[in-house]
């Protein structure tokens, strides 16, 4: 096995009491749904522990892509409706949805962004509180930002079927709602979960950073961030495409 | 990598003590009637529905177009969304994601081990399978009925049994039941249960978002439903707009129903494409991942990333029935084919959706029933991935006639010719397999050779559809309503029906009746042969597709395929009946391993235990070694209670005994 150097066994492990990381989380782990399996020996359980893991990075990217392909037939609707402007009503007079709240949603998603990131990077270096802090942050952002994007439905200057524009915006703030709703809750459920870890493992000794249940936590984060990064990119699209083009 | 077969000290240590502290399992997940199941879930999805129906004419009862048109789709929008929320809340699916806000992993699913688990939530894949079994057979038969029913109609193109408009509503109802029940037909039942014992795996990857597919996909069952006593939608499947725009609220349930049908089948293929990816046993290289692995993983990726236009497509239509958005309405700056384009990026894939597991279980049956190694498994595998690329690049040859510059039909009748040698490729393969071999004519055998003759029918009446001035030609008529049928009905479902037969043992423990089957597989290729070729010559002469009425001299033809559909739906009818007599009124256990196959997933004991193998095996060879002097072991089983430790293939007298 590629990561046989890493295996933990009592033997190497040094004296924790309630036994080693490893041990407690044989202990906590029951279900089959978790990382690891009752029946396993070492090997096995790090085995399945490695697919686990590799499951949250590939799944982050496929899950990054499917969004891609989401948003992608957002901004096919929008160039195909700008492009055949049936009956001149593409966007009469220009009006386009309110700028403030545009570039408000989009510089707290991307505080949000700057917050899950700067935590990770605290995170690694093993400033839980740095990381809580920041990822909290982040939360409250994230939540604002989808009280503002819900809120804007009642402030744009036109009705949903006024013009292509009007309909393509009402399509997208449904979509976007939908998209800061979902890594708003991976954020504070990755922070919830981190503040927990901490019960269950009993402590906040660094060795316990080796158990399955902090590594798989560290394996989440990471997923997170790499979302809400794609988040911040998007939103510069369609912030140039909505409210700028 | 090496998997340790001997108990570490680790473990050899704990053995002495006691065992692990278990912890408890929900209340909502404990056995008995109080607890979660597929009765609180449809309470929850009736509490729901009538939750958002009143909700729905509280806020929008006063506005002038909802007074004036006496018809309230925001309520109607409203109450169908409330409904599935209230059904995944009733079996249990939402208490994960509320326990994660808290920080918590959930409470364990697993501790059910009566029947009632197949109608609770479950984190099993073999559970979810089964489950899935029934369901696309539940879909299956719904829609089959409809099918009767529209075969009555055309009996006669003067007597009618339906006014029009009744009539393209059952044809409208019919279609998009059998669309959404073939894109999960292998995926949900075989995909689910066998990947991950074809790959060596003790789980899926993600399998609360395999129980929340299947649930989800179960609610789009009961959405499009909806739609009969909404009063159906016109638009047959592919629910173009305008006439969409101009339907009924049986139109919100079509575009509902499909968008979380398209969310389920894109969180079932990525729970299974990442189980593929990362989950393969150590030794499982990517050129030993069997052949129906390989045509789940391409189905997987196409599900994942072209149902999100569907979706989008789907929500967009729903906005302009509750919010009157103008997305598809030209008059007021939208496009009736930007509902095409989104459509069909999604519906073209979809169709090799269907396609490529049926290609998948074809190449891992005939090795077994051939006796022979697969021929040329790398060319399966490219033609399944070839087909899976090519299929988002010819979307627009459905639109060939509208909404499509003339300049650009050319390319895409390219792709769409050029999509026609990788799966090509899949016939080469089976006809090289075959070559001088011994081969078994079991009846999973024969539903094989079924795929082979329906799909060659389906296929080249395709090829030359893709050519404009034949498309032109024959659109919107029976031939192409006989060449989708002959490839989705005649490839993907004889496929499945064949799996289904071939895998069943495994999956229950049970032997199939093998004389019940014989009849139920000549009934049902013969008579689909004999409902969908007259089809082809039928829309040759002109009959179109989706009208009540048509020539008189056709009446001759129209009778001969109608009688033929109804002996064709008396087949599934006697394959109900197998099912049921071989399963429940006179069960016999199946011997391990009936067909002598080399896979993987025969090699475990039965019935398959909790955890599918174990140890976790490695694997030494791929599954296809048949008839190979000195082939090497399948892969070892560290000492587990596999089936058999070793795979060494039977010599060629044995298999001919057999």
């Amino acid at each position: 096995m590629s990561g046989e150097n890493e295996m933990t066994t009592a033997s190497s492990q040094p004296n924790f009491p309630g036994g080693t990381p490893e041990e407690r989380e044989f202990e906590m782990t029951t279900d089959s749904s978790q990382t690891s399996f009752p029946r396993g020996t070492p090997e096995e359980r790090e085995f399945e522990f490695r697919a686990h893991v590799g499951a949250m990075w590939s799944g982050s990217r496929l899950f990054i892509a499917m969004y891609t392909f989401l948003l992608a037939s957002v901004c096919f609707a929008y160039f195909y409706l700008r492009s055949s402007n049936n009956a001149q009503l593409w966007r009469p007079h220009n009006v386009t949805a309110p700028l403030y709240y545009g570039w408000a949603i989009y510089i707290l998603l991307l505080f949000t962004a700057l917050m899950a990131l700067f935590g990770q990077t605290r995170f690694r270096k093993g400033s839980v509180n740095d990381w809580q802090i920041a990822g909290w942050a982040g939360v409250l952002s994230g939540l604002v930002a989808l009280f503002l994007q819900i809120f804007e439905f009642t402030k744009v200057p036109f009705n949903p079927g006024s013009s292509a524009y009007a309909s393509i915006f009402i399509g997208f703030a449904c979509i976007n709602c939908l998209t800061i709703f979902a890594g708003t809750y991976w954020l504070e459920t990755t922070l919830a979960r981190s503040l927990r870890i901490r019960k269950e493992l009993g402590g906040t000794n660094p060795e316990l950073s080796t158990a399955f249940t902090a590594r798989s936590l560290r394996a989440n984060v990471s997923a997170m961030t790499y979302f809400w990064g794609y988040i911040a990119l998007s939103s510069t699209l369609f912030l140039w495409m909505f409210y700028r083009f | 990598m090496s998997i340790s077969t001997e108990q570490p000290n680790e473990v050899v240590r704990r053995s002495a003590a006691p065992p692990p502290k278990r912890r408890a399992i929900s209340w909502t997940q404990r056995p008995g009637w109080m607890s979660q199941h597929l009765g609180t879930a449809l309470v929850g999805a009736a509490l729901g529905y009538w939750l958002g129906h009143w909700f729905g004419n509280y806020i929008s009862s006063d506005y002038s177009y909802v007074a004036n048109s006496g018809q309230n789709s925001i309520a109607d929008t409203l109450a169908l969304v409330m409904g599935v929320v209230g059904w995944l809340a009733g079996i249990g699916v939402l208490n994960y994601p509320l326990a994660k806000i808290a920080g918590r992993e959930g409470k364990e699913l697993e501790d059910v081990k009566d029947w009632t688990r197949y109608v609770r939530l479950s984190s099993d894949h073999k559970v979810v399978g089964l489950q899935y079994v029934v369901s696309v057979l539940l879909f299956f038969f719904t829609a089959g009925l409809l099918a009767m029913a529209i075969r009555t109609e055309l009996l006669s193109p003067t007597f009618h049994m339906f006014s029009a408009d009744t009539y393209i509503k059952i044809v409208s109802e019919h279609g998009t039941m059998m669309m959404m029940m073939a894109s999960s037909i292998v995926v949900g039942p075989l995909g689910n249960y066998l990947v991950p014992l074809m790959i060596g795996s003790r789980r899926m990857a993600f399998p609360r978002i395999e129980a929340f597919s299947f649930w989800l996909f179960t609610a789009g069952y009961l959405v499009i439903f909806s739609a009969l006593p909404y009063g159906g939608f016109p638009t047959g499947w592919t629910g173009y707009a305008p006439l969409a725009n101009q339907a009924g609220p049986g139109m919100v349930s079509y575009l509902f129903g499909f968008a979380i049908i398209g969310v389920a089948m894109a969180a079932a293929g990525f729970n299974i494409a990442i189980t593929i990816v990362n989950y393969r046993a150590p030794g499982m290289t990517w050129s030993r991942v069997p052949a129906f692995v390989w045509g789940i993983l391409a189905t997987a990726g196409l599900m994942t990333l072209a149902t999100p236009s569907l979706f989008v497509a789907g929500l967009f239509g729903i906005l302009d029935h509750t919010v009157l958005t103008t997305f598809y309405v030209a008059e007021h700056g939208g496009s009736s084919y930007l509902w095409e384009n989104l459509f069909w990026f999604f519906g073209h894939p979809e169709v090799y959706i269907m396609a490529l597991p049926g290609f998948g279980i074809v190449a891992e049956l005939l090795p077994v029933f051939a006796r022979k190694p697969l021929f040329a498994f790398k060319v399966v595998v490219a033609g399944e991935l070839g087909v899976a690329v090519l299929s988002f690049f010819v979307w627009q040859h459905h639109i060939f006639q509208s909404g499509i510059d003339p300049s650009m039909r050319p390319l895409y009748m390219l792709t769409t010719e050029l999509i026609s040698i990788p799966t090509g490729f899949i016939f080469l393969v089976g006809m090289g397999t075959l070559y001088k071999a011994k081969i078994r004519f079991t009846v999973p055998m024969l539903f094989c050779f079924a795929f082979f003759f329906n799909f060659l029918i389906g296929g080249v009446s395709g090829v030359f559809q893709s050519d404009v001035p034949v498309n032109v030609t024959v659109h919107g008529g029976f031939f192409v309503l006989s060449h989708f049928h002959y490839t989705i009905l005649g490839g993907l479902v004889f496929a499945f029906f064949g799996g289904l037969y071939y895998w069943l043992p495994l999956m229950t423990g049970l032997e199939i009746n093998k004389k019940l089957s014989l009849i139920q597989f000549w009934t049902m290729f013969v008579f689909f042969n004999l409902t969908f070729f007259p089809m082809l010559i039928i829309g040759l002469l002109g009959q179109p597709r989706r009208v009540f009425t048509y020539a008189r001299a056709l009446t001759g033809l129209n009778d001969f395929a109608s009688v033929s559909a109804f002996c064709l739906g008396a087949s599934f009818l006697l394959f109900a009946w197998t099912l049921a007599y071989s399963l429940v009124i006179n069960p016999k256990k199946s011997p391990l391993n009936p067909w002598d196959s080399l896979g993987l997933e025969w090699q475990t004991a039965q019935p398959v235990p909790v955890h599918n193998f174990e140890r976790i095996p490695v694997i030494m060879t791929d599954p296809y070694h048949y008839s190979e002097e000195g082939a090497p072991k399948l892969a070892d089983f560290g000492g587990g209670s596999s089936a058999r430790e070793s795979s060494v293939p039977p010599t060629d007298n044995e298999t001919v005994l057999r």
